[in-house]
């Protein structure tokens, strides 16, 4: 396809002065880089972008089937006024604030153990991950039957050692069941934040460690001034990373609790979701408008993260 | 006929000038050496030829033909890169028919240069091996053998030896010129290796800043260094240079420091009459200097006198670093027996005849007579 | 690099409990599971942590045939594989663009592409309910694919963007002079070498479609074109003491992703964890 241009640009070689040609190959035509990245753009637009944009403009809309209204902000009125909402947010930002610390230390505790150089490492690497790859969908359903209140093995197990007392319905009762959850959410992600530790930890020199080791300091010593700081930027990209995926939970909850009970569970996104499809309040408006709100707070937080977080200098070594 | 002429060819990034208005012929079956510092534009100049650079302005022409806008793929062209570039995933067979595929050229043709290219090299054995199988030296085979099936009128040569180890670096030189040889092909080759430029050029580009600094036979080049820069850069320990006033003396020239002294016998003294007690820059190579008390004492030799600071026994040879009373460093190449300690005093003497003048101000070389 | 002392003696021995425990936390459950698959659930009424006697291997004929486990594996099977292959090629495209060529703009796009990663779900789910509803795709397979190449895409430009941009500029330059255009050196060059990656990107989409549950739910509302997570889920929702049948339906949807995950686990932790290592 560029023989037609080569051709002209041989032909006038000779008299014209030296012109841009495609020489530099890292450089090529619009039409060979349209060929390459048009497909994706079309996805992305048709996708990604257009019903993102069409959201936003339904929000100031109340959209019944093809009884379409123009409401302007009272969407967002409303919202302010939302319990249900309010809740929501409250539960979302615990989950996504407490959790990955959860989430993050586990993983990074697992890591140092199996780079402490317990045998089978290797081996309990691909088991420990094992749960990142089971869809929430069955994690739901596993963890609904561990911790069911007749014959879940939580409750099996408190009963068996003497502390019956303590068997709870765990997702039944609005005080246990978000903390319920997030034992299920970290149970499928510890293995995720472990294998990035390990990788970081083998990343570090190390001399660094041996050092450590002639200045005698024993595995809690080296976590705390050596390991630690040393990962600090692995661990806040594991928290970022962690923040994001918990700021749009969504099957877990539906499936386990509905978002029950008494809204002990609903997030957003549930949220969203029944308004939207499950409630028959025949709107998509309104959930439009959540769902706008919702996405510039994850941006935002994801900014204002990344901001706080790695404004310290990176560490060299 | 493959004669590559730059003519004033330039590349510029934004106001950067990486090549800055080079003139070089390259001659049919010539090999040319463009040696420089890194960073000094030899590399770009190269890719300009090759045609995977875009000229800023100027013309390139090959075998008369003006191609700075023919691509790549059409000028005739093949070149070998500093890191080989094979193709990863194809075995070395497939790397070396790789280019002729392209050309139309039928398969029992490609069959028979590959094979050819494979016997000359000695990579008959490993046509079926992946790159990955391969040690550096032979990647370095393949990597020519991929540019000799092409045939093609110019070779270009981007630092091929540089990822090799010294030993094999030395017998791929020699392959090289055993090849430029049977080959008799227009080659370019890019180095910041001396040594190569030395051994392999028929004639050598030094650049310097985006600039030619000097264009000749290696030894010419060493020997008539046209400034301080390629006075500098050729040589190894590089040429000691002395920045000193001009004295004259009833129409003889001199150079009479506590530092150095000499007379200057190589210039008319016309050539330095308009230099006269300006500072003028003296220079000396390490192998012309020699520790002998009683030639250093006769003023038609010259003199250096300062302080030896590090002894260097090399084995078949000894360097010698002093300090001279300026302050400047100056390294002499000595026979391996001499006994100096440091801290020790010692006057140098050099012959006349090996003292070169430059210019302090722009540092080109004072026409001499014959060297 | 093993260098580094063991801790010794009673330190060693918490060590060992501590990892022993939490393997058993890790990979009891889905033993338990698959315990369960294979028993019938009167058996599992009875002692849910027995061990199976006999085994019932039936419940999988059972569940793939009679209960349309058999309908929704194909379904995913479909969905899964086709926007697979769609996204990658469509990714490893734009990302070979955009790792390889300057061009105005170029990080302006990837910007654009990537941080895409970052949208909560819910942005684009209820519009394209309803644009899915407007071009009579709703309840399609073939639409569900479509939005499912669009989820993949950011990560998969990410991982191949990466990668793409490591491969040494000279091979382009060298393949440019032996002639080749710039898609032959895509095809020819650009997709051999960027194999392994290309791997891992395939693997790790397959997984995360094939667990894909809420687009699936909101986009198919037609039994017959359920897809494993959201045929699991209905079948739970209509038959909620079937344990037995429940556990065997589950496994149906687990097993390839294990198998997957046995000749691929290290290309997969590899590339799930790409994007967190720095």
């Amino acid at each position: 396809m560029t023989t037609g241009v080569n051709e002209t640009a041989a032909a006038r070689a000779d008299s014209a002065p030296p012109t841009r040609s495609l020489a530099d190959p890292r450089r090529t035509t619009w039409v060979v880089l349209m060929i390459f990245v048009a497909p994706a753009l079309i996805v992305y637009g048709a996708m990604t972008a257009y019903p993102a944009f069409r959201t936003i403009y339904d929000s100031f809309f109340t959209i019944d089937g093809s009884d379409v209204s123009f409401v302007g902000w009272s969407n967002y009125r409303d919202l302010t006024g939302d319990e249900t909402f309010w809740i929501a947010v409250r539960n979302t930002f615990i989950w996504s604030f407490v959790a990955p610390i959860l989430d993050v230390a586990t993983g990074l505790l697992l890591a140092v153990a199996l780079y402490a150089g317990v045998p089978f490492a290797r081996f309990l690497r691909v088991a420990w991950f094992t749960p990142v790859l089971l869809s929430y969908v069955v994690v739901a359903i596993l963890w609904m039957w561990i911790y069911n209140y007749d014959w879940g093995v939580v409750n099996l197990g408190l009963r068996a050692v003497g502390l019956g007392w303590l068997a709870s319905s765990w997702l039944g009762s609005p005080n246990l069941a978000l903390g319920a959850l997030i034992v299920t959410h970290a149970w499928k992600w510890a293995g995720f934040n472990m294998v990035v530790c390990l990788a970081a930890i083998h990343s570090l020199p190390g001399e660094v460690l041996e050092a450590a080791e002639l200045d005698n300091c024993g595995w809690g010593a080296k976590l705390r001034w050596i390991i630690v700081p040393m990962l600090r930027p692995t661990l806040l990209n594991l928290y970022i990373l962690a923040f994001i995926g918990k700021m749009k939970i969504f099957d877990l909850v539906w499936i386990m609790t509905g978002g029950g009970p008494l809204w002990a569970t609903e997030t957003v996104s549930t949220y969203v979701y029944k308004r939207a499809f499950n409630w028959n309040s025949f709107d998509l408006g309104y959930p439009s408008a959540i769902a706008t709100v919702w996405f510039c707070v994850v941006c935002a937080a994801v900014v204002i993260l990344n901001r706080l977080l790695r404004s310290t200098e990176r560490l060299e070594y | 006929m493959a004669v590559v002429r730059l003519d004033r060819l330039s590349k510029r990034y934004g106001t950067l000038t990486v090549v800055d208005q080079v003139d070089l012929t390259v001659a049919d079956g010539e090999f040319m050496v463009l040696l420089g510092p890194s960073g000094c534009g030899k590399s770009t100049t190269l890719r300009m030829i090759a045609g995977l650079e875009t000229i800023s302005s100027g013309n390139l022409s090959i075998d008369g033909r003006v191609v700075n806008d023919v691509p790549a793929k059409d000028r005739d062209i093949a070149m070998v890169f500093q890191s080989y570039a094979l193709y990863p995933h194809m075995s070395v067979a497939e790397n070396l028919a790789f280019g002729l595929r392209r050309r139309r050229i039928d398969r029992a043709e490609i069959d028979r240069r590959v094979a050819d290219a494979a016997r000359i090299l000695g990579l008959e054995a490993l046509l079926e091996r992946k790159p990955a199988a391969l040690s550096g030296g032979q990647r370095q085979r393949v990597a020519l053998g991929r540019a000799m099936v092409r045939e093609p009128m110019v070779f270009l040569f981007d630092e091929p030896l540089s990822n090799l180890d010294a030993s094999l670096r030395v017998n791929t030189r020699n392959e090289l010129i055993k090849q430029h040889r049977r080959l008799g092909s227009t080659m370019i080759y890019v180095t910041h290796d001396q040594v190569e430029a030395m051994t392999m050029g028929t004639r050598v580009c030094v650049m310097n800043n985006g600039r030619v600094a000097q264009i000749g036979a290696p030894l010419e080049v060493y020997w008539q260094p046209a400034d301080t820069f390629v006075a500098r850069f050729l040589g190894s320990p590089p040429m000691n240079l002395f920045t000193q006033p001009l004295m004259s003396d009833d129409g003889a020239y001199h150079i009479d420091s506590p530092t150095i002294r000499t007379p200057l016998v190589r210039w008319a003294p016309a050539a330095l009459a308009p230099m006269a007690g300006r500072p003028v820059i003296l220079g000396v190579r390490a192998e012309d200097l020699h520790l002998d008390a009683a030639l250093c004492g006769d003023p038609v030799h010259g003199r250096l006198r300062g302080r030896a600071f590090a002894v260097e026994p090399l084995g078949a040879e000894t360097l010698l670093a002093i300090e001279t009373e300026g302050g400047i460093d100056c390294t002499a190449r000595l026979p391996r027996d001499i006994r100096v300690a440091p801290g020790e005093m010692v006057d140098l003497c050099f012959a006349a005849r090996a003292a070169y003048l430059f210019d302090a101000e722009t540092g080109r070389a004072i026409p001499s007579f014959a060297p | 690099m093993a260098a580094i002392a063991m801790p010794r003696g009673f330190g060693r021995g918490a060590l060992a409990l501590v990892i022993g425990i939490y393997t058993i936390y890790t990979v009891a459950p889905f033993l338990w599971l698959a315990s369960m698959s294979v028993r019938t659930t009167t058996e599992i009424s009875f002692d849910h942590y027995a061990w199976p006697h006999p085994f019932h291997w039936e419940q999988f004929r059972i569940a793939w045939v009679d209960s349309d486990f058999a309908t929704y594996f194909w379904n995913s099977t479909w969905v899964t594989v086709g926007a697979v292959a769609v996204v990658t090629l469509v990714g490893a495209a734009a990302a070979h663009a955009l790792a390889r060529y300057r061009f105005p703009g170029n990080r302006v796009i990837y910007g654009i592409l990537f941080s895409s990663i970052i949208f909560p779900p819910q942005i684009t789910l209820i519009s394209l309910y309803q644009i899915l509803v407007d071009y009579d795709l709703y309840n399609s397979l073939f639409g569900l694919m479509l939005v499912y190449i669009s989820l993949q895409l950011p990560l998969t430009i990410y991982l191949l963007e990466g990668f793409f941009a490591r491969i040494p500029q000279d091979l382009f330059d060298a393949a440019k002079m032996d002639g080749y255009g710039d898609i032959e050196i895509f095809v020819r060059i650009v997709l051999p070498i960027g194999m392994p990656a290309i791997a891992t990107t395939l693997i790790l989409n397959f997984i995360q479609l094939w667990n894909e549950f809420l687009f699936a739910v909101v986009l198919i509302t037609d039994p017959e074109k359920r897809t494993l997570p959201i045929g699991i889920r209905a079948f739970m929702g209509d038959h909620f003491q079937d344990i037995g049948m429940i556990a065997t339906g589950v496994m149906i949807s687990v097993v390839p992703v294990i198998l997957v995950y046995v000749f691929f686990s290290e290309k997969l932790i590899r590339g799930m964890t790409a994007g967190a290592i720095k």
